[in-house]
């Protein structure tokens, strides 16, 4: 019989994947215009600062980056992969959809508006970011619903007006904006790593696990609904709690990835495929690797942003955005092959 | 034998078109029954609502003496599987990949199989001979190979009643003829209840037990096939002349149309 997934298959696949990232996060830390030596590293932290100037730019500065970086690449990455399961759309995206752009404008909103409270943990960033990136889906989702079966092209445009709408009240927001304002919001907007303090990658990085584990224990689910809404009743699944659910925690996470870094395109869309191809569809597995692998990636694009230009620094959604537009164009015409544009 | 599947005064209508009206039958334990009938009789959606997917807009459904709207959606999928029209799905699972989400409704919180669910998955492949080619997509598989897997899936799903919507359209004779008598040794041997929607009526005199017969016009006739099809009944529900035909046991319908080559030279109704 042929080989099927099993927990066990699963889990050493999950550890040698993980392994492979810490290895790939450990490297990235060294690399940079400041040269960091192994020896200096080992020997810990200086009684008087500044003076083991390595180990602090390694733990204090590089670290906290290529964390925050792995934990935006993995919910990126898990969103795209939700995304394409309940959409049944291969090229279904945060960014493409204009998931990101709704979250994006929630984040502004709260930032320009300069509300200050927080509640168990929720800052108006986050809450805002949240709400946009839900509105974005259910827009989405029934733009989805109309367009019925020519869903491929109709909702990538529909995910490009959305994202065009909110780009522009975006671009209003931010010329109305103190020009104090104006340039940070900018390099944010087009994806940018920044180094944040400890507590906020704590918190992120647990709602965001949190998010790829409620997504895990619907995995199964998002199988059978790949086959539609029909075939998934027939089956057993209750199709609108999971994909309610899904959506959900789909936006929770693009949210919280989207106030900490802006707006990173493509990642939920090329690592997702990539893992598919090597691994084939099933989403038991395909949601965790492709979380580590996108983690990877991201902490590999964001290292190059730091080095490309350095001393300066690119944001990181232009590396992605760079590798992943071409990488969209070559799967739309695979997807679109069989439409036939001169009839 | 028990009615396994009870259907009282069954209504049901899309805004302003009656498509079923006042339909009563009872199915017992084990029966192989064909649903025949015009396009746009309403097979589809007697399926439908058999199954869940549509709720009646009056009348009532017993599956297993319980109302069908009493069971879960996880609940009703333990006691009936349903095989659609084959199709190609958005990405490429492999066919075990497909046949095991038969499990689906007996998995745990993370929807791992168990020995059990693994081994309903190999039996289902073998019987249906797709263990062959239990490791490609089904993108490389032809309409006839597809259609076996979804029924494989159907059998894994291990439930006492079968829902086919016109299993065998697109298929060549081999698979048409493959897949009935797949049908039937999964009724004797299994003593699964099967409701196949069909256009043939020659195969499901052959293989069914009972029969439906829609008429476009919300009528209905129900009972042993045998007698449901007749060439007066099958020129009244698709107004079709027909030649009938008896060699062995059972009888064979030859459709005349006006343009048949047969239309002047055979006068109808001779063994009927």
């Amino acid at each position: 019989m042929a080989a099927t997934l099993t927990l066990k298959k699963l889990f050493f696949r999950v550890i040698t994947c993980f392994i492979l990232l810490v290895i790939i996060m450990t490297l990235c830390c060294f690399v940079g215009t400041q040269k960091v030596s192994f020896r200096n590293i080992l020997s810990g932290p200086s009684d008087t600062p500044g003076e083991n100037i390595d180990y602090e730019i390694f733990f204090g500065v590089r670290l906290p980056r290529v964390i925050l970086a792995a934990l935006v690449g993995a919910a990126l990455a898990c969103s795209g992969v939700v995304l394409q399961a309940i959409l049944r759309n291969p090229l279904a995206d945060p960014y493409i959809l204009g998931i990101s752009s709704g979250a994006g404008l929630g984040v502004i909103i709260a930032v320009l508006s300069g509300m200050t409270w927080s509640f168990w943990a929720g800052s108006p960033i986050a809450v805002f970011a949240f709400a946009g990136a839900l509105i974005t889906v259910w827009l989405v989702w029934c733009i989805g619903h109309l367009a019925g079966k020519s869903q491929v092209i109709s909702l990538l445009l529909a995910g490009v007006v959305v994202n065009a709408f909110f780009s522009a009240v975006i671009m209003f927001l931010t010329s109305i904006a103190k020009s104090q304002q104006v340039y940070s919001t900018i390099f944010w907007l087009m994806g940018n790593i920044t180094e944040k303090n400890i507590p906020v990658l704590w918190i992120s990085a647990s709602f965001i696990f949190a998010g790829i584990f409620g997504l895990f224990s619907l995995s199964h689910k998002l199988n059978i609904l790949t086959f539609g809404e029909e075939e998934a009743k027939g089956l057993g699944v209750d199709t609108a709690k999971t994909k309610i659910t899904a959506f959900g925690f789909a936006a929770f996470i693009t949210a919280i990835a989207v106030s900490l870094s802006g707006l990173v395109g493509f990642v939920g869309l090329i690592i997702p495929h990539g893992v598919r191809m090597v691994l084939g569809p099933d989403h038991r597995q395909l949601l965790p690797v492709s979380a580590i692998i996108g983690s990877a990636f991201l902490v590999v694009a964001d290292t190059l942003a730091r080095i490309v230009v350095a001393p300066a620094q690119l944001p990181v959604g232009v590396i992605t955005a760079i590798t992943g537009g071409p990488f969209f164009l070559i799967l739309l015409a695979k997807y679109t092959k069989k439409v036939s544009w001169l009839k | 034998m028990n009615s396994i599947i009870e259907v009282e005064n069954l209504n049901f209508s899309y805004s302003t078109r009656t498509i079923l009206k006042d339909l009563s039958f009872n199915v017992m334990q084990g029966t192989f029954l064909a649903i025949a009938g015009p396009n746009g009789a309403g097979k589809t959606t007697l399926l439908n609502l058999l199954c869940g997917l549509l709720r009646p807009k009056a009348g009532s459904i017993k599956i297993d003496a319980a109302y069908v709207e009493s069971y879960s959606i996880k609940n009703l999928a333990q006691k009936v599987a349903v095989v659609r029209q084959e199709f190609v799905p958005v990405f490429d699972f492999t066919v075990t990949e497909v046949v095991s989400m038969a499990r689906a409704p007996y998995l745990g919180t993370f929807g791992f199989e168990t020995k059990a669910d693994k081994k309903f998955v190999k039996e289902s492949l073998e019987v249906t001979d797709t263990a062959q080619f239990a490791t490609r997509s089904l993108k490389e598989l032809s309409g006839g190979e597809r259609q076996l897997v979804f029924i494989a899936r159907a059998l894994a799903q291990n439930t006492p009643i079968l829902l086919l919507d016109e299993p065998t359209s697109f298929l060549d004779l081999k698979h048409q003829v493959g897949i009935y008598d797949l049908l039937k040794s999964a009724q004797i041997e299994k003593g699964k209840t099967i409701l196949a929607v069909t256009h043939d009526i020659n195969l499901a005199i052959q293989y069914c037990d009972q029969a439906l017969l829609l008429g476009a016009d919300n009528s209905y006739r129900y009972g042993h096939a045998e007698g449901i099809f007749s060439s007066q009944q099958i020129e009244k529900v698709f107004g079709v002349r027909t030649f009938t035909g008896k060699v062995g046991l059972k009888k064979f319908f030859l459709p005349l149309g006006k343009f048949a080559k047969d239309n002047k030279t055979i006068s109808g109704e001779s063994a009927d």
